[in-house]
């Protein structure tokens, strides 16, 4: 696969883009303790200011989606939405047990059981609650994935080809 | 009143309504049956000052369901007013007449257990997905989701 080479203010774009990453945190359900070591994160304790990073409060600015616990029914559709509100490139984080399966209500009956179900993971954070430094840890291991996928041209080189589904993002969309 | 308030004082003016318990210190459970509740409610509230709801908690147990409304006053004693309703078509009138909080607890219960309060303002879904679907209450105990009923949110797709 042939990669075109970036114009100069295509690489200007990834360059900010990587050093100030935007944040919008969405609570599809949890417990709050993994909201409660984001706002951890945010003091000065831990500053994640200081990576450039910004929380903000409506996903059409956000550039990285964290979706803290599991996923009711109530809330798939939402977060789908959500998730279809942000600008591309657009990246994922997973937060804690309940973001990676369910954790302690997997299998309930008004349970997704996962958050990959709904959208696309891109990094997934182990802990319930993952602490501060492991929120930071992920997102700057979501940094990464960004500046490699920026060298590729997309994020298709690191989809594991799977037989008979669609292999673009773009074109998924809820099923009535 | 706030003195306290024990349970011979209840017991004397509530014996018409069902028979009274003290079921722990603080607490007294009256059981009524479902006819008699608005009156229980509005004699407690008149007569001892049990004016505040608390919350409706309803029990599956699994001969029939119950809705227990607890109430307390002043004098921070709680008295739970049980019921027993039948499983086949529980309805029971609505107290948000006299407790308008009432109203969104009993949304709650008919979500879950499916019981039916006559006279309620607006019985629409609260808690449940809006495409749950009917006649499906997860919290009976003979309740088991059927594999092959869409229950909401997002069908199983690739992404």
């Amino acid at each position: 696969m042939t990669v075109p080479a970036a114009g100069l203010s295509q690489r200007l774009v990834n360059w900010a883009r990587l050093k100030s990453p935007w944040i919008t945190v969405y609570n599809s359900g949890a417990c709050n303790a993994c909201d409660i070591e984001i706002i951890a994160c945010l003091m000065p304790r831990f500053d994640i200011e200081r990576f450039g990073i910004l929380v903000k409060g409506s996903p059409r600015h956000a550039d990285i989606l964290i979706v803290t616990g599991h996923v009711t029914l109530k809330q798939a559709s939402r977060l789908r939405r959500v998730w279809e509100q942000m600008p591309e490139p657009k990246y994922v984080i997973a937060m804690g047990a309940c973001g990676a399966s369910g954790g302690v209500f997997h299998g309930l009956y008004h349970m997704m059981d996962s958050v990959d179900k709904v959208i696309p993971i891109d990094v997934y954070v182990a802990g319930c609650p993952p602490r501060p430094d492991e929120i930071i840890n992920a997102v700057v291991t979501c940094l990464n994935l960004l500046k490699e996928d920026a060298a590729h041209g997309g994020k298709e080189w690191r989809k594991k080809a799977v037989p008979g589904t669609s292999m673009d993002t773009k074109t998924s969309r809820v099923i009535p | 009143m706030t003195g306290p308030l024990t349970l011979d004082m209840v017991a004397g003016k509530m014996k018409d309504f069902g028979v009274t318990e003290q079921v722990r210190r603080n607490r007294i459970r009256i059981t009524t049956t479902p006819d008699t509740v608005h009156d229980t409610i509005r004699t407690v509230q008149a007569m001892f000052g049990f004016d505040r709801l608390i919350t409706i908690s309803a029990v599956d147990n699994s001969r029939t369901l119950e809705l227990v409304y607890h109430l307390t006053g002043p004098h921070r004693m709680v008295v739970s007013i049980a019921v027993e309703l039948p499983r086949d078509l529980p309805a029971i009138s609505t107290v948000s007449d006299i407790l308008p909080p009432a109203a969104i607890y009993e949304r709650q219960i008919h979500d879950l257990f499916g019981i039916v309060f006559p006279g309620h303002p607006g019985l629409a879904r609260i808690v449940l997905n809006e495409d749950w679907p009917d006649n499906e209450y997860p919290l009976r105990k003979d309740w088991k989701p059927n594999p092959d009923t869409f229950y909401g949110g997002i069908k199983g797709e690739k992404i």
